[in-house]
């Protein structure tokens, strides 16, 4: 064979098969740190600190959709939990805590 | 009034993984893939293919996941969702349609992977001078046992369809996909230990970068990035919406069901071309592929049974897995719309596709005319609906920023919201100009009667929806991410 097809075909079982694998080993344990909050503690924030971000965002921008009811009743669903909870899904910096009064 | 009823959910992440990479993964991975890279420059095809997968396949399934998982609803419960109880839930009807007309002939593909993982379990691939060939024109020619393979994939499909979702596609997928896997490494293993392999590999790997300024190349890396990943079909939303709430869905549903969908193309590769340029075949693709020259090259391998075994029961659960997800469109829709138990809406739906498949089991050319139509053209739309549904109607930024980065493994960035609004919707009126305009001149029948017979579903579809608004309407499940 090749140099190049060498390359190539090295180079496609690590985007393929190694992205792939390593999606399904991250996917796995996540769920399984969700099922031990949710066994520890019924419940975990459900958006990150940068998803959070976007969610408020929106909120401030569309403060008067007939969408906003829905948006806030996530917006105070994140609140609660993070209030509520001791531990967290997410990693929250101080400030992020700060800021969402949640500390 | 609205009625509730639960909504069964799936039983793991593992379970949901392997059923929605199970659903993506079919026959066009194993006998189409490893042409296709072939025959477009190898390494440069591979290169347009993944850019083209990441560019398109994975945000596109991230939405029409996050679409599903968001309504909890099947296509048509999505679309009275989002357009209101009016003709435009027609454009599901659509959807829904092409699913069903795509599973009546593919029902045909899956008769012959069982008719074949017979044949490999009952030994005949390694009986002294068998005529691979004449097997394969024996069983194309007999019109009943056809229509028998057919009948036989649809008991299957309804037998796993109505243990449910989890009870029935989740549990198959969880024992499938991993065989599927060690099978076609197992295969691989052989294969490239075979004298003369390696001028498959390099026939597939080798990169021909003149290829990357050629348009097909960048079309047929496109094709197989669409069809390859089922995207816009309504499968991945079919499946979403029996995610849980703080489900994550960028990850799994996005990225581990394109690339681990193509990761098996990759398999492919290695499975089928060192054993075709060991044995001296043609590089070819499709049932001749699979059925003639595999068969034959396993025939004549040391130890041939347990490959032949390997390949044939992987080609045949590869299918499977593919049908049961293009029929469960249709049940968890018709259960949703008819307000019925599930066992009832299995045997109607998979009913209604056994009738409709067989004419395409009795002849190859209705198989081939429909698979044309629903190729060049009903696929793509039904991606370009999804797609503006979700970027226009349901608004893209909304469906990131409450539903899609929700529980999720991976951020979503905003650019996500530019793919699906205005990049994917243009790639597929793109690719169904394109398919046109190559199509007229060499097929100029098939074409201009099969666009007719789309063009005039489209307004067929919305009446009989349009009809439907003055009835009361009665949701079968909750909607809403606050369910």
């Amino acid at each position: 064979m090749s140099l190049s097809a060498i390359i190539v075909m090295i180079v496609s079982i690590i985007a393929l098969w190694g992205v792939a694998s390593y999606a399904l080993i991250v996917s796995m344990r996540q769920e399984e740190r969700k099922l031990a909050l949710l066994q520890s503690q019924d419940d975990f924030e459900p958006y990150s600190p940068r998803a959070f971000r976007d969610l408020e965002q929106w909120l401030a921008q569309h403060s008067d959709s007939e969408h906003a009811p829905e948006v806030r009743e996530w917006q105070q669903a994140q609140r609660q939990s993070l209030q509520r909870n001791p531990q967290r899904f997410y990693e929250w910096s101080h400030a992020d805590d700060d800021a969402r009064g949640a500390s | 009034m609205t009625t509730t009823i639960s909504r069964e959910q799936w039983g793991s992440r593992f379970g949901y993984l392997m059923a929605v990479v199970g659903a993506m993964v079919g026959a066009g991975n194993i006998w189409r893939m490893p042409y296709v890279t072939g025959e477009n420059g190898g390494g440069a095809f591979l290169i347009a293919y993944f850019l083209l997968l990441y560019l398109i396949a994975v945000p596109g399934l991230m939405g029409e996941t996050s679409l599903g998982r968001y309504t909890r609803q099947g296509l048509i419960g999505t679309f009275r969702k989002l357009y209101g109880n009016n003709r435009l839930v027609g454009l599901g009807l659509v959807i829904l349609i092409f699913n069903i007309v795509l599973m009546s002939y593919y029902s045909s593909i899956v008769g012959w992977s069982i008719y074949y993982a017979f044949h490999a379990v009952i030994g005949t691939f390694t009986q002294a001078d068998f005529d691979t060939a004449a097997l394969w024109q024996a069983f194309s020619g007999n019109t009943a046992l056809n229509v028998g393979m057919h009948s036989v994939a649809m008991l299957l499909v309804t037998g796993i369809l109505l243990f449910g979702i989890k009870g029935g596609i989740e549990r198959l997928a969880k024992w499938m996909m991993p065989i599927l896997t060690i099978a076609l490494i197992a295969i691989a293993i052989r294969g490239v230990t075979l004298p003369g392999a390696m001028a498959g590999l390099e026939f597939s790997f080798s990169p021909n970068w003149a290829y990357l300024a050629r348009g097909e190349t960048w079309l047929a890396a496109l094709g197989q990035a669409l069809f390859s990943t089922g995207l816009g079909w309504g499968i991945a939303l079919t499946y979403g919406s029996y995610l849980g709430r703080n489900d994550d869905i960028p990850l799994g549903g996005g990225v581990f069901t394109a690339i681990g969908n193509t990761s098996f193309g990759l398999l492919a590769i290695f499975a089928v071309f060192p054993i075709v340029f060991a044995f001296d075949i043609s590089p070819s693709s499709g049932a001749e592929l699979a059925f003639v020259a595999l068969a034959n090259a396993f025939g004549s391998m040391t130890g041939g049974y347990l490959w032949a075994l390997l390949f044939f029961m992987g080609f045949f659960f590869a299918n499977l897995t593919t049908a049961i997800a293009i029929t469960e469109v249709g049940v968890t829709t018709y259960r949703e719309e008819r307000n019925t138990n599930r066992t009832k809406a299995v045997l109607t739906i998979c009913g209604i596709i056994w009738l409709l498949g067989i004419p395409s089991a009795m002849n190859a050319n209705i198989l081939g005319y429909l698979d044309f139509v629903i190729g060049n053209w009903g696929l793509p739309l039904s991606t370009f609906i999804i797609m503006i549904t979700i970027g226009w109607k349901f608004d893209a930024q909304r469906l990131r920023v409450v539903s899609l980065n929700r529980g999720a493994d991976i951020y979503v960035p905003r650019v996500w919201e530019l793919v699906v609004r205005y990049q994917i919707p243009a790639i597929m009126l793109g690719i169904m100009a394109y398919f046109l305009y190559t199509n007229l001149g060499q097929t100029p029948w098939k074409t201009v009667s099969g666009l007719a017979i789309l063009t005039l579903m489209i307004p067929l579809c919305m009446w009989v929806m349009g009809r439907r608004h003055d009835m009361p309407y009665t949701a079968t499940s909750k909607g809403g991410p606050s369910s």
